[in-house]
């Protein structure tokens, strides 16, 4: 692949400085558009199916011939789509900056000093990162269901208020800070919490902004977690309401495709307009 | 960013020496509840757990059984076939978790500007559909009788292919299906290690007159090997964990057991019943296994990684 | 270990909790509701929008308004997790009062769950007012050594429905489908050879069983075996008469008629018109019949059986359990469970989630099933065949589940594999035996 896509670039010219025209690398374009087709039937697929008739699903036909929004109305009648949606904001936003916070003081704790154990407490929380949900849910599900707290919000936040992921990768990136500042800072006279928000925090924003999205993404379609917790439609996440039309007697396609759309389509619309910035982030984040 | 599994004292950045402080411990104190909470002490209960027999239930009694909940999941006949998927799996998402992202990053990094950021956008859009949804539209497209792909085999006088029930191939849809929602993932955070290369080297090396070939060979992928390594790492250690909604979803380890890998089994026989003694000896097998894994690779990583600074 | 000390504290309140109050109401419900009272019933119809949640959200506001003492509150529980949601739940300390259990969980939450048997609450004469008119068949498959531990509810059973457009096409007179396993293999080779479409399929082995047993159960009945011995101790499903009906689905794979497929994926197929006969449970009869509507004819038949023997169709489905030992809110569930399986009850489940009557008298009563009957024939032969009505069998033991889905692996490496069937049906009965005793 590598040989494939480099091969119509073999040639001397300036590397980075000058845009590519496209017939110049017609092959390297031919590529790319085949790859962003596969990354992109699929979604197209479920936004169309959505707008089938039910006897038309299964015809096949890129473009349907006759559009309904049966299955949109039939869904919102069938589970709380809204308030559902309400939830999953909630829950993804109260994760995500749980997740920042305790993984940006954690991260803070591992580079700037040196206490007992620290080699190893970094090591035990780096494996939870293996550790996959399924492997310590039930235990959980009792913790929870003890504390009271089925069928709440607070439960499905609980268990994710830090991820091994932030720990990581905020480590990484503040032990590539430079030095100088740190030490400028600690001569005027910052204690150490003022010189993680003040100086630290602030040259964080590519990295912070990378995992906001990934850790929003995956909160977001978080699946067998809420589905052991949840008791009542209205008090579940979005991904709930999708699983309510795929049961052990059958899937409902239609109604199914329109709820997914209307799942992804928030987080697809904030993707769009923010795609740009995403991208950015992800440069500027130092991730490597 | 394999340095970022290995312990902080690597780094010789540390300010405050030894000073006896309650402040540390303040710092790390929320993650480490959290994870003492609610990862190691329901491990801890699993481990004594697993050589256990228990129905959860308060009033029965708890009887010790020694290693047969052990021996039960290893006399399933599939374990075995699992364990041997579980490496076809990492081995068959290397390519698209690695090899393509590698090759879009390189090539995308010198288009101009606003091809870079559409093509790089669409890339990442598969990562945003959840699991479950991404999997019951494949399992559309990839239909021999109604599904888009093979329709267009079809129209191209090619036999309909049983993506999902040829036991030879439905293995490979899954990891084509798990690669596809990784490729965004991989490819933004090699662009931005591709990115972050000083131009200098790479002009110095044009200047040398290098072809574009050998400038990424020589500078690109050694400087890139650290991410490339991570890449790898996480592959190995996740892979099975990724895949592992869409087996659920769209094979549930068929067909004959060619598509269960070693965690979808456990889970089958362990977590998606409540039995405790199955699913604590799962727990326990999962967290070793990969742990030995995770440990051994970091020492691989340790001894072969490239840094560059 | 701190949480197993909590455990074990909670044990013992919670023992002699259930003690005494066992001891202090000589097993017997409250005559009636004189105050306020409000349970909790789990239910899986709810967790399945489109399949019934409507539905039951209706009935149980019907009862509550014509027991204006009795608040219900509905819990949604996917019916894959309910036997390990309600296990889970009481481990937790929290009861529910009546719950809609999936019929292969019976044996374990009666005898582990402490599932109340209603003879144990309910004077017997109510029971008896309550119970004719049902089909005894019925009530006897949430019957465990005598005792009525769950209250059959919704059910459905193996239906053969079939494609009546592909039969002509292969020259196949629709108004004959299959009644044998032999008529079935040829219908099917008759199809696939002059209509390219596949020939058969069903919820059976492989990926279309989807984790259930119930209707391979069917075939091993219809043929005079069965997956476990009467007594309940003793896996039979590699005995010979077994291992005679899964060779006979293995024949039909060998004839190159019966493809392993997932079992949402041959409901599709089905749908497409690319599949011409498909043994599944009736729930899937309203969905099918949407799926077809403008493209091909859609028909039913009973489930074949094997020679001349009549087929012995297995249910799926679930009944109602009691789970509360408070006098009061046992006289609640049991009143809702009498109004859930009632006529009335019935009229909606059939009618508007697509489970059968157990009440065959509501048919072709007017008041009740009659008028929709009219308008649906299809739902004739499975009443047919409720009277040959086999109970799909629970494993006893905790390890339940994976006994069925040793049994399920099995007969999917026999029927769609490589191996001999007698070796890889014995080796399994063996290693599922080896779990019973847990």
């Amino acid at each position: 692949m590598t040989t494939n896509i480099a091969m119509p670039m073999t040639r001397v010219a300036p590397v980075r400085s000058r845009p590519h025209p496209v017939l110049r690398a017609p092959f390297g374009h031919g590529v790319m558009i085949i790859l962003s087709l596969i990354c992109l039937l699929p979604v197209y697929w479920m936004i169309v199916s959505s707008l089938r008739p039910a006897n038309a699903l299964l015809d096949g036909a890129f473009w349907p011939s006759t559009i309904t929004l049966e299955n949109y109305s039939y869904a919102l009648r069938a589970i709380p789509i809204g308030s559902m949606l309400v939830n999953t904001v909630i829950v993804s936003v109260a994760v995500t900056a749980f997740q920042l916070l305790t993984g940006l003081l954690a991260a803070y704790a591992f580079v700037r000093y040196r206490f007992a154990f620290d080699k190893l407490i970094y090591a035990l929380m780096a494996v939870t990162w293996l550790t996959p949900l399924q492997v310590v849910m039930i235990p959980n599900y009792l913790l929870v269901a003890r504390l009271g707290m089925l069928d709440s919000l607070t439960a499905l936040i609980l268990p994710h208020f830090a991820s091994a992921l932030a720990v990581m990768l905020f480590t990484q990136s503040m032990r590539t800070f430079p030095k100088e500042v740190l030490e400028a800072a600690r001569m005027d006279g910052a204690g150490g919490w003022r010189i993680l928000w003040e100086v630290i925090v602030p040259n964080l924003q590519g990295m912070i902004a990378s995992l906001t999205i990934l850790i929003f993404i995956s909160t977001w379609n978080e699946y067998f977690w809420p589905l052991l917790l949840s008791r009542t439609p209205a008090n579940s996440v979005i991904q709930i309401g999708i699983q309510m039309f795929m049961t052990a007697e059958g899937t409902e396609w239609g109604p199914l495709m329109a709820a997914s759309t209307m799942a992804s389509l928030p987080i697809l619309i904030f993707y769009v307009l923010l795609q740009r910035q995403v991208v950015q982030s992800f440069m500027k984040s130092g991730i490597r | 960013m394999t340095a970022a599994f290995s312990s902080p004292s690597q780094s010789a950045r540390r300010m405050r020496h030894s000073r006896r402080s309650i402040a540390p411990w303040l710092y790390i104190a929320p993650a480490a509840l959290t994870f003492l909470v609610w990862i190691y002490w329901p491990l801890f209960d699993a481990l004594w757990l697993s050589f256990h027999q228990w129905n959860m239930l308060p009033r029965a009694p708890v009887k010790f059984v020694g290693w047969s909940n052990y021996a039960n999941i290893f006399a399933l006949p599939k374990f075995w076939q699992a364990l041997r998927n579980t490496g076809i799996y990492v081995i068959g998402l290397l390519p698209l978790a690695v090899i393509v992202p590698l090759a879009v990053a390189i090539y995308t990094n010198d288009l101009s500007g606003r091809f870079r950021n559409v093509y790089r956008a669409i890339i990442f859009v598969p990562m945003i559909i959840a699991p479950v949804v991404a999997a019951s539209v494949w399992r559309w497209v990839l239909d021999p009788d109604y599904g888009v792909l093979n329709g267009l085999l079809k129209s191209a006088g090619i036999a309909p292919i049983q993506f999902l029930t040829d036991p030879d191939i439905a293995i490979w849809a899954i990891v084509f299906i798990t690669g596809w929602k990784l490729i965004g993932f991989s490819t933004l955070i090699l662009s931005a290690a591709n990115a972050n290369i000083n131009p200098a080297l790479v002009e110095a090396a044009r200047m040398d007159g290098a072809s574009r070939w050998e400038i990424i060979r020589d500078i690109r992928l050694p400087l890139l090997s650290s991410t490339i390594l991570f890449l790898v790492m996480i592959t190995t250690l996740l892979g099975a964990q990724w895949s592992f909604s869409y087996i659920v979803v769209l094979t549930q380890g068929g067909p004959l057991g060619s598509t269960t890998n070693i965690f979808h089994i456990l889970w089958d026989f362990g977590f998606s019943s409540m039995s405790v003694g199955w699913s604590s000896a799962a727990a326990i097998i999962l967290f070793l296994g990969f742990g030995v894994l995770a440990f051994s690779l970091m020492r691989l990583a340790d001894r072969y990684s490239f840094h560059d600074n | 270990m701190l949480r197993r000390n909590l455990l074990t504290g909670f044990s013992s309140l919670f023992a002699a909790g259930v003690l005494m109050t066992a001891a202090a109401h000589a097993q017997t419900a409250a005559p009636t509701i004189d105050k306020p009272v409000t349970i909790t019933f789990y239910n899986y119809n709810l967790a399945a929008a489109g399949l019934g949640a409507d539905a039951t959200v209706k009935l149980i506001s019907e009862f509550m308004a014509a027991n204006p003492n009795v608040k219900v509150e509905g819990v949604a529980v996917p019916g894959l997790d309910m036997a390990s949601r309600l296990q889970s739940d009481m481990a937790a300390d929290r009861v529910p009062d009546v719950a809609q259990v999936i019929f292969d969980g019976l044996a374990f939450v009666a005898d582990n769950l402490g599932a109340v048997a209603l003879e144990d609450i309910v004077p017997k004469q109510e029971l008896d007012d309550h119970f004719s008119g049902m089909i005894p068949a019925g009530i006897r498959l949430g019957q465990l050594d005598g005792k009525t531990y769950a209250l059959a509810y919704t059910f459905s059973t193996p239906v053969l429905f079939y494609n009546a457009d592909l039969f002509r096409k292969a020259g196949l007179n629709p108004d004959e489908p299959p009644r044998t396993w032999e008529q079935v293999k040829a219908a099917a080779v008759a199809i696939h050879d002059k209509t390219g479409a596949q020939g058969f399929n069903g919820a059976l082995a492989g990926g279309g069983a989807a984790g259930f047993d119930w209707a391979l159960q069917g075939v091993l009945r219809s043929n005079g075996g069965g997956a476990l011995s009467k007594d309940r101790k003793t896996i039979t499903f590699g005995e010979p008469a077994a291992v005679q009906a899964i060779s006979m689905l293995r024949d039909l794979h060998d004839a190159g008629v019966y493809e392993n497929m997932p079992s949402d994926a041959m409901v599709e197929t089905m749908k497409s018109g690319q599949l011409g006969m498909l043994l599944n449970t009736s729930a899937q009869q309203n969905a099918l019949i949407k799926g077809a509507a403008g493209k091909f004819e859609l028909r039913a038949a009973q489930m074949p059986g094997f020679g001349d023997k009549p087929s012995a169709p297995t249910n799926s489905g679930s009944g109602l359990v009691i789970f509360s030992q408070d006098p009061l809110k046992q006289r609640a569930a049991w009143e809702l469970m009498k109004f859930l399986t009632s006529k009335r009850g019935y009229t909606v489940i059939t009618s508007e989630i697509g489970y059968l009557p157990l009440r065959t008298d509501i048919v072709d009563d007017p008041q009740y099933l009659g008028p929709w009957v009219k308008e649906h024939p299809m739902v004739r032969p499975n009443l047919a065949q409720l009277q040959r009505l086999q109970p799909w069998v629970a494993y006893p033991g905790q390890s339940y589940r994976q006994i069925a889905k040793i049994f399920l692996d099995a007969t999917e490496a026999a029927v769609f594999g490589k191996g001999d069937v007698t070796e890889t049906m014995k080796a399994a009965q063996e290693q599922a035996q080896s779990l019973m005793t847990n």
